[in-house]
């Protein structure tokens, strides 16, 4: 395995990275101008980014906030939206794990729906670990960036954007269809149907806990389906774009 | 929500998501059993969540004040599931949901 190799692998993952940014910049305009009307000063709203680095989990935590929605809710929710973080995280364990925590760390921060996507198909397993490990800090060291840049320009453009554009319904149609997405098979479709009827049901339930309510049913319906025993889980996440 | 909270938020919601991101790469090889019994509620947990994000924002509108049901709003989103179900990425469903908003909104 020589350098000039990795250095090959690094500049593909690069470069098969790029056609993706068109998803990713849009989104990235949104989060940043979004924060802004929400009234958040720009080093809040990049904090925040870094932090996240999750553009779902951001835009959930916004509409909470606007909503009103306590503390906790809004803490578990950002959370929870990245649960399937889980799945790339158990994807890529076997690559990852071998490396000191130095470099373990730090790419584990940068996993992400596109990582996933780019790196987990059929052809990129075939190569070699140092071949795959370094396509992979390509793809994810180029998707950081894009997604951080495209955030500053909306941050930069979210103060011009006058307020009857009603920008902020952006977010649930983005979530609509990251929804539409998600849903591969029948019984994601009645989770969904579940879980938002009882999101509007029990709206007016105190501290927004309608909203988890409407989880723990959709969830729970769907355990009940006898659709449900034959599982393809990792499917469905590849598709979503941020 | 006053900037202390926010920064607060944040921070514990950022190192919860990167908690999450690590997990399995760090316990590899003991987590396998554990990964069988919740691999069901994993894969359900993604459309619940959202639905129940956007289902209520989409049918109510909040700006008049109270929670009133807006037609204009449901039918962008119509519009941009049936583009989203046409189209895989994610941009094009908003555009369309967001047209079809600023016009219902011209026309009315």
């Amino acid at each position: 395995m020589s350098f000039g190799n990795h250095r090959t692998q690094f500049w593909l993952g690069v470069r098969n990275l790029l056609p993706l940014v068109s998803g990713v910049l849009p989104f990235g305009l949104i989060a940043g101008a979004q924060g802004v009307s929400l009234g958040m000063t720009p080093e809040t709203i990049m904090a925040m980014t870094l932090l996240f680095f999750a553009g779902s989990a951001q835009l959930a935590a916004y509409q909470l906030i606007q909503d009103n929605a306590p503390f906790v809710i809004i803490l578990v929710t950002s959370i929870v939206v990245n649960l399937r973080f889980a799945i790339y995280s158990v994807t890529f364990a076997p690559l990852l794990a071998p490396l000191r925590k130095h470099q373990r760390w730090p790419i584990a921060y940068l996993l992400s729906d596109q990582v996933y996507g780019l790196c987990a198909i059929p052809e990129q397993m075939a190569k070699s670990d140092g071949e795959r490990l370094w396509y992979l800090i390509g793809v994810a060291s180029s998707m950081w960036l894009s997604w951080v840049l495209s955030v500053v320009a909306g941050v930069a453009v979210g103060a011009s954007i006058p307020a009857e554009w009603s920008l902020e319904f952006t977010i649930p149609l983005a979530f609509l269809a990251m929804l539409v997405a998600t849903i591969t098979r029948p019984v994601m479709l009645v989770v969904a149907i579940i879980s938002g009827s009882c999101a509007v049901l029990f709206q007016q339930l105190p501290y927004n806990s309608g909203f988890i309510v409407a989880i723990v049913a959709g969830v729970s319906v769907g355990l009940l389906m006898p659709d449900n025993q034959r599982t393809e889980p990792t499917k469905a996440h590849s598709e979503e774009k941020c | 929500m006053d900037t202390l909270s926010l920064w607060l938020l944040f921070i514990l919601a950022g190192f919860g998501t990167f908690l999450i991101r690590l997990s399995f790469i760090e316990l590899h090889g003991s987590t396998q059993k554990l990964l069988e019994r919740s691999r069901n509620i994993l894969a359900l947990l993604p459309p619940a969540i959202l639905a129940a994000l956007c289902i209520p924002a989409i049918i109510f509108s909040h700006s008049s004040g109270g929670d009133v049901i807006d037609i204009t709003q449901i039918s962008a989103a119509v519009g941009a599931i049936i583009v989203s179900i046409l189209s895989r990425n994610v941009f094009w469903p908003i555009a369309t949901g967001m047209l079809i908003l600023w016009l219902l909104r011209l026309v009315t």
